[in-house]
């Protein structure tokens, strides 16, 4: 079975028989944890950094933030057994479009969210693939922790 | 034959908008119009009054009773709605196909054309503009070059690629450079085919902003400002991914900041959900 996580959307999931997918990551980012003892997968995929743009709209849709989305992330996770030291993550998407400079590049600064937020918690990233003008479609096997990446154009590949 | 002459050959035998989208825009952007004319022009086409008090009557909407003439439809739903499921159904067939030299799948392309038009009609109205139904449907149809352009893309996949890659060039002037036209300009062409107001093809032409000193009209900014926040959003968008320019010059000109951008974004992500359920009912 595939869990579909929209935009501004997460899924989490110990089902071994699923698998976890997020499609067209432009500037947001997808991001992906998965604990390989538990068998615990999760994705977040978010549009913006801070939710202090828009205190209301964080509130109905808290997945649409990266500060609002990724704690939630992480606690969903470990409510379903994985534990914050066996957690293999993996961050994709931020794309730019040519010259987005500055505080209009959104991609940077929703990249640039997590890594600040990751740093506070000493949470280390496994592997990325970010940046570029490409979108990106990212997928997660529970029962393996494979994960499977898709860019516009290309076959899909494991990374 | 040249690609150009090719293309202009193609041309003749694109299934064209329904006349009636343009019609209606020229009835809703003029002030003096009443209800009743914009009804009086929808029912002139009756496949699309059809069409579109069958969407009206759908559960999407609840009507406690049916609408069984626009001018029901107008009174339960409101000017603005009718407006807008004639514009939607009338670019539907025109733009949802797949296309392949853009590594779009049949939906892709209408999605984010239904996405952009829906975040510049935001645009229009967080920034009070005039002419709010031309900015969305221009927003609509504006990459309608692509549907031609695409296998001529196709065609020449590698030698475009090599310039958005190695060379710095954005798929629009990738385009430009090796198929002698870009799907703006292309689009431009079509439009006016079509007799599409003068404004309409203007707000086609210019919606990468090739062309810098269009930067200072607010509609065509608005369009581009919307196109550039779908790119971000990614949903529906194909192998040209984000390889277009942003400038920022623009959001200066409609007097927005990166915060508003973000609103924007925000205010998207609330009404993705209507988008989605717009797509499924047109």
């Amino acid at each position: 079975m595939k869990q579909i996580v929209g935009v501004a959307d997460m899924k989490v999931s110990n089902n071994p028989k699923e698998s976890i997918i997020t499609y067209s990551l432009g500037s947001c980012i997808g991001l992906v944890v998965y604990d390989s003892v538990a068998r615990v997968g999760g994705m977040l995929h978010y549009m913006l950094p801070e939710s202090s743009i828009d205190k209301s709209k964080a509130e109905q849709r808290p997945y649409m933030f990266a500060d609002s989305g990724i704690p939630r992330l992480f606690k969903t996770a470990y409510k379903l057994g994985a534990a914050k030291q066996r957690m293999q993550i993996y961050v994709a998407g931020g794309a730019e479009i040519l010259d987005q400079k500055g505080f209009f590049n959104i991609g940077k600064r929703n990249y640039m969210a997590l890594k600040k937020m990751f740093h506070k918690n000493n949470v280390m990233i496994n592997k990325q693939d970010v940046g570029g003008n490409v979108n990106r479609t990212v997928r997660i096997e529970i029962a393996t922790g494979d994960i499977f990446v898709k860019t516009s154009g290309s076959k899909e590949v494991k990374i | 034959m040249t690609t150009l002459q090719n293309l202009m050959k193609e041309l003749k035998n694109l299934k064209p908008i329904p006349a009636v989208a343009n019609q209606l825009l020229a009835v809703v952007d003029n002030p003096d119009s009443s209800m009743e004319d914009i009804a009086n022009v929808i029912q002139y086409d009756p496949a699309i009054t059809a069409s579109v008090l069958k969407t009206c009557n759908s559960a999407f909407f609840g009507l406690k009773n049916p609408a069984e003439s626009i001018k029901d439809a107008v009174n339960l739903l409101g000017t603005d709605q009718v407006i807008e499921l004639v514009l939607l159904k009338s670019g539907a067939k025109a733009l949802s196909g797949k296309q392949k030299g853009y590594g779009m799948e049949k939906g892709d392309m209408w999605l984010y054309s239904v996405s952009s038009a829906v975040v510049a009609k935001q645009v229009a109205i967080k920034l009070s503009l005039k002419n709010k139904n031309t900015i969305f449907t221009a927003a609509l149809v504006k990459d309608i070059g692509k549907t031609i352009l695409e296998s001529h893309v196709f065609d020449e996949v590698k030698k475009i690629n090599l310039l958005v890659k190695d060379k710095g060039f954005s798929f629009r002037e990738a385009e430009k450079k090796i198929l002698g036209i870009d799907h703006a300009e292309l689009g431009a062409l079509i439009a006016k085919m079509w007799k599409f107001s003068p404004k309409m093809i203007k707000l086609i032409r210019h919606h990468h902003l090739a062309d810098e000193k269009m930067i200072k009209d607010k509609e065509i900014a608005a369009v581009y400002l919307a196109d550039c926040i779908c790119m971000m959003m990614g949903q529906g968008v194909g192998s040209d991914g984000l390889s277009y320019r942003f400038k920022a010059q623009a959001m200066k000109e409609l007097g927005l900041s990166a915060d508003d951008v973000s609103m924007i974004i925000a205010e998207f992500g609330i009404n993705m959900q209507e988008v989605e359920e717009l797509l499924h009912i047109v």
